[in-house]
């Protein structure tokens, strides 16, 4: 439903009728006005409650993001936009919608007892979360590049607040300083880019851009912006070489955070891209194709070699996610306008490839805090012998690693293999070569973790008590990633169904 | 397979990608005299001030200018951190002023729907009033 005379700027008529509100469809806002209520709800709730009550906000945001999801349910099967075509409802943005609520929970889970022992910031804490999945609800709608502007500026400047939230660490606010610094640079040089396009098209909506462009050609301008563009969101995904902030800002922030930043933000960012390249700009595809097999091919292999020699699981993580990242950007050089079948896989590809990571890496992520909790530390020398401890602890941090890695019986496998296939359908040999060797390299790191936590001695017998929340979190995880294994229609559906 | 009977043009070419505009390195001169101007401007004014004015050095000369007004402390002087909440509030009705302003210049026209969404606005802006005062900042100590 496009708005006739919404911010059209036409002169000729009265000012009364070009003032007339723009009719918008409040239904298909719903998810993000839920959204938004519960975020202030959650602050103001905090206000007010006495100081041992202060965990109340976790469940008060459970509900927000559950009422969110019930939101974006409703809208199934819905196909509208609304905002004078700025924001679409399909079934993309109702599938990454549903996936942020989905990472909104798990983080919750995981967030719970971090910050109920005896963190002062809870309502802040659970408000900010909640803010910056609103950016990732909002960015999943986005089809104008003030639009998307708007929506990674509102994911990345609560999580900037979210990492500084231990004020009196050194390493968190090093940590936070850094990933503004960061996150400002690279919002400049976006928006540097976004201002070259509106200037060389005239338009800011994704499709009218993409109509602009195609009667333009291959104008130097739309390459250099599309450059721009392109290097702005690479520091947003912690691409290589624009990945240096990461590993350091997520072992500095609150763990449940560094989480946070490495599923939410970063599939943010790749939601983010997804729609520009594969809405904006694939009729200049030609032009940034192979910058997107450098970056993916560089981004795969450092990120791989230098998690080889990391000794602390958050660093670990963090390295392995960038690593992540690069199977992701394999799908962004495969693109061809003008073969519709390769371009529909590569794009199925990467929204698998996104869904899958999103629920191993937080998974990895939960045992890692769960671990650390009481008493625990962050290094894997300290994992020794974890199957004596908690044998259940053991076998789910494996799954979780065992799916990083690629491998079965875990959804992981079906994840890489989708883009390997795909890259080996579009004849991009050397990128699935690359890819092939990575994974292999990768698996060196995950399986060294796993061999010590059930071949070797443990230094302490305690067991890690890991509390339900947490042990239902991860649970139902690694069920979900077992269970895609099993029948990968599950998740390969969704996302067959999911591409414009 | 007939061969175009004359060779492509590339005259055309030559002349869209190589040829500079008339007049295109006079506009040089134009900036050119513009810097020597410039400079000859605030040399000349300086230097003719230096021969006509009378020298007289005095020690009050050199004090830092404070509204004539003997200066008080050093050129570092400490603002108290507290301030920097207040600039933070400012904001708040910064924000508030930018958008309520051309709203209130057609308020008239825009009816009970402007109205309604310009008091959500305010109710998410008086969050933040609301947590300010909840958390004392407006408490001077």
């Amino acid at each position: 439903m496009v708005v006739d005379g919404f911010m059209s700027g036409r002169h000729d008529v009265p000012l009364a009728q070009e003032l007339a509100q723009p009719s918008v469809n409040w239904h298909a806002l719903a998810p993000e006005l839920v959204l938004a209520g519960a975020a202030c709800l959650v602050l103001v709730a905090d206000l007010f409650v006495p100081r041992g009550a202060k965990w109340v906000a976790m469940p008060l945001s459970a509900a927000g993001i559950i009422g969110t999801l019930a939101a974006v349910v409703s809208l199934s099967g819905v196909e509208t936009t609304t905002l004078g075509g700025t924001f679409e409802i399909d079934t993309f943005a109702l599938l990454f919608k549903g996936l942020f609520c989905v990472i909104g929970l798990i983080i919750l889970a995981i967030s719970f007892h971090y910050f109920r022992a005896g963190h002062p910031y809870q309502g802040e804490y659970y408000f900010l979360m909640l803010s910056s999945l609103l950016g990732g609800v909002v960015m999943s709608s986005a089809r104008d590049l003030v639009s998307l502007f708007i929506a990674i500026e509102l994911i990345s400047i609560p999580a900037i607040i979210m990492t500084a939230l231990r004020k009196g660490d050194a390493r968190s606010n090093e940590a936070a300083l850094k990933f503004f610094l960061f996150s400002v640079m690279s919002s400049a040089v976006m928006l540097y880019g976004m201002s070259l396009v509106y200037g060389a098209t005239g338009a800011t909506k994704l499709d009218a851009i993409r109509s602009s462009i195609g009667r333009s050609g291959d104008d130097p301008i739309i390459v250099l912006s599309v450059f721009f563009v392109v290097v702005g969101f690479a520091f947003k995904i912690s691409a290589v070489p624009f990945h240096f902030w990461a590993p350091d800002t997520y072992e500095g922030a609150p763990s449940p955070v560094a989480a946070f930043l490495s599923t939410a933000s970063k599939i943010g960012g790749f939601v983010g891209l997804l729609v520009l390249m594969f809405q904006a700009f694939p009729d200049v595809a030609d032009n940034w194709r192979p910058a997107f097999a450098v970056l993916a091919a560089l981004t795969m292999t450092v990120g791989n070699l230098i998690a080889l020699r990391q000794q602390h699981i958050i660093r670990l993580l963090a390295y392995s996610g960038i690593a992540q990242s690069g199977y992701v950007l394999v799908a962004f050089a495969l693109i061809d306008p003008s073969s519709p079948q390769t371009n529909r896989q590569a794009f199925a590809s990467a929204l698998i490839y996104l869904a899958i990571y999103a629920i191993m890496d937080l998974g990895a992520f939960a045992a890692a805090v769960a671990f650390a909790r009481r008493g625990g530390t962050y290094f894997i020398s300290d994992y020794s012998g974890l199957w004596q401890r908690s044998p259940a602890l053991a076998v789910m941090l494996a799954a979780f690693l065992i799916s990083l890695a690629g491998a079965p019986p875990m959804a992981g496998a079906w994840a890489k293999l989708f883009v390997f296939l795909a890259a080996i359908n579009a004849e991009v040999y050397w990128l699935a070569v690359v890819m092939g060797l990575n994974a292999v390299i990768a698996a060196f790191y995950y399986l060294a973790v796993v061999k010590r936590m059930f071949f070797e001695a443990p230094e302490i017998r305690e067991p890690v008590e890991v509390p339900y929340l947490m042990r239902a979190a991860m649970g139902l995880a690694a069920l979900v990633l077992f269970a895609a294994f099993i029948y990968p229609p599950l998740i390969s559906d969704l996302a067959d169904r999911s591409i414009f | 397979m007939v061969h175009p009977a004359h060779p492509p043009d590339l005259s055309t070419t030559q002349e869209r990608c190589y040829k500079v505009p008339d007049g295109y390195f006079g506009q040089y001169v134009t900036i050119g005299i513009f810097a020597v101007v410039g400079v000859a401007l605030v040399f000349g004014t300086l230097s003719l001030a230096k021969l006509v004015r009378p020298n007289v050095p005095a020690k009050d000369k050199y004090t830092t200018y404070e509204s004539g007004i003997d200066p008080i402390g050093r050129g570092w002087s400490q603002t108290n951190v507290r301030y920097y909440l207040f600039a933070l509030l400012f904001v708040v009705f910064d924000v508030e002023a930018v958008f309520l302003f051309p709203w209130a210049v057609v308020f008239e026209r825009l009816g009970t729907q402007a109205f309604i969404e310009m008091v959500i606005f305010i109710a998410i802006l008086a969050f933040a009033l609301l947590y300010a005062v909840k958390k004392k900042v407006l408490e001077w100590l």
